[in-house]
Order: C-alpha cells, then structure tokens, then sequence
C-alpha cells in the first residue's frame, strides 16, 4: 500500500533559517518586549534602528559642535567675554584651534583657557583702538609701522 | 549596526606595552594548509621560502606548521590574552601571506570592535580639571552667583 496523499504534504523546507533569524535577532536582543524575541516584530524594529543609526551619524557632528559651542561661551562669559567675541579675536589672532580643542582646554586646562581669553581681550582692545581711536600709537610702544628713513 | 548594538572599546595598550620594553602579543602561530590542494599553493610557497626567516625574526612567537588533507588553508594566530584570530589564505600568493602574518605580528590580541575615541590619557588634566569654584576669588561670606563686571 502507497501512502500518497501524506507524503505530498510533506516538503523539506530550507536547511538554515534558524541562523537567518538569528542573524537579524541578534542586533535586536537589547530592545524592549517582545521584539527582542519575535522575528516578524524585530524586523520591523531592527530596520528601524539601522535607520536612525545612519541619520545620527550626521546628526552625531551637529550636536557635538553646539555642545562644543555652549562649553565655550560659558566658560568665556567666566572671564567676562562672550564667545562671538572670544572666537573672533580668536581667528584675529591667527590662534587656528578648533572648537573642539578649546572646549577641552577650558574643562582640563582652566589655566590656558584663561590666557586664551587674555589674548582675545587685548585684541578685541587694540581693535577698538584702532576704529576709534586717534590713528596714534599707544603709549610705550615704540613704533608698530616701520617708517622708510 | 547601530552602537549600542555592536560591541565597542576604548583605546588602549595591553598592560602599557612599549612604554618600558615591547613584548610582542602574538604566542603562537599555526599554519593549516594542505599538501596537494590547489588553494594551498602560496602557502605552500611561503612555507618554502619566508617561514624560517619570519620564525627567526619573531623568537617570541612559536609557529606550527600542520599538513593536513583540508580544503582551505588556514592562519591561526593566538595572542597573550587568550584571543584567537584565524585568517582564511586560499589562493594567496606567499607576499600576501607574510604581509598577512606582519599584520598579525604587529597587532595587539585586543578584539577588532569599534573603538569609541582615538586617543587616550590617564592624566587628561595637567592645571587641575575645572570645578565651580576654580575662577571664584575665595570668599568669606555666602555663596552668591558672582557678579560679572564689564571690563
């Protein structure tokens, strides 16, 4: 006797969808509930993360740059500048340190970040003088324009 | 591959290595590769040529050399904390291995992840980190929010 219809039914399917799976579960286990254990909610969840983890990544240097920026002005407005100001006696100055490197400073280097804003003072100072001022030299500066004898 | 996700390390060296002596991490090399098969032919090459030179140039680590009847040829290498990297050679010629086994020669046995920062200090701050209080003239009465003369 031949058993037909039964073993119509029966397929042998594909030998690896367990490590499929586990392929996509395993960017998904630190996720909350059931889609860190059910596939059909994890792919959706998974794609999801991939998702914003690309559009982070251009965001990440956004971010970052305004943190840099808040640390800054805070830190000047302690020595009675404002960053507008500090940044562009900064660049005045040809002192060429990114923002990144200054936020560093004033949180490690409190000392440095001091002198920096010294700098920028005076700059800021000398260029007052020299919009404002007489077209004079200060006091006790010996001559900052070379004259041809 | 989001961050959170995938495992991720700071820079570091095992144990400061370099900064007294150099200790090279690697312990152990073994080279799996077969006598008569195609994809073994630069490894084969390699074991002829550049194997003794790169064992004498490298006295710290131990390099095995295993025949046996495999499909493909394989670089297994063991570092001092107990990571084992292996590195598929089929059909490589014999620079590209020994250019391989440099590369493993040279690296710490530290695992491949993402590494958060490119740089590292134990000291990161040499004038004293800033606290609320580092540009505060001392003061005898209260803690008040300092007045910010315009100067």
């Amino acid at each position: 006797m031949v058993f037909l219809t039964l073993s119509c039914l029966i397929r042998s399917r594909g030998p690896d969808r367990y490590w499929k799976v586990q392929e996509v579960l395993k960017h998904a286990r630190h996720f909350r509930g059931r889609k860190n254990r059910c596939y059909s909610l994890a792919v959706k969840a998974v794609r999801r993360a991939f998702v914003y983890a690309t559009t982070a990544r251009r965001l990440k240097k956004r971010y970052m740059r305004t943190l840099w920026i808040t640390r800054i002005a805070a830190a000047s407005r302690e020595h009675g500048m404002k960053y507008p100001a500090l940044m562009h006696n900064l660049t005045k100055t040809s002192v060429q340190l990114n923002r990144r490197v200054i936020s560093d400073l004033a949180i490690t280097e409190p000392r440095t970040f001091l002198s920096l804003a010294k700098l920028a003072q005076a700059r800021q100072q000398e260029g007052f003088h020299a919009a404002l001022g007489d077209g004079k030299e200060p006091s006790g500066v010996f001559s900052r324009i070379v004259l041809l004898q | 591959m989001t961050s959170r996700g995938t495992p991720s390390r700071f820079l570091q060296s095992v144990l400061q290595n370099g900064i007294g002596r150099y200790v090279c991490q690697l312990k152990r090399v073994s080279i799996i590769f077969s006598k008569n098969a195609q994809s073994s032919l630069g490894v084969r090459e390699f074991i002829e040529e550049g194997v003794v030179d790169y064992a004498k140039k490298n006295p710290a680590t131990v390099v095995y050399v295993s025949p046996q009847s495999c499909r493909i040829p394989k670089i297994v290498a063991e570092y001092l904390n107990g990571n084992v990297r292996e590195e598929i050679v089929t059909s490589k010629t014999s620079p590209q291995i020994s250019e391989l086994l440099t590369k493993l020669t040279n690296q710490s046995g530290l695992d491949i992840i993402r590494i958060r920062k490119p740089f590292h200090t134990d000291n990161p701050s040499i004038q004293g980190q800033w606290h609320p209080f580092t540009n505060r003239p001392p003061s005898i009465g209260p803690i008040r929010p300092q007045k910010q003369d315009a100067e």
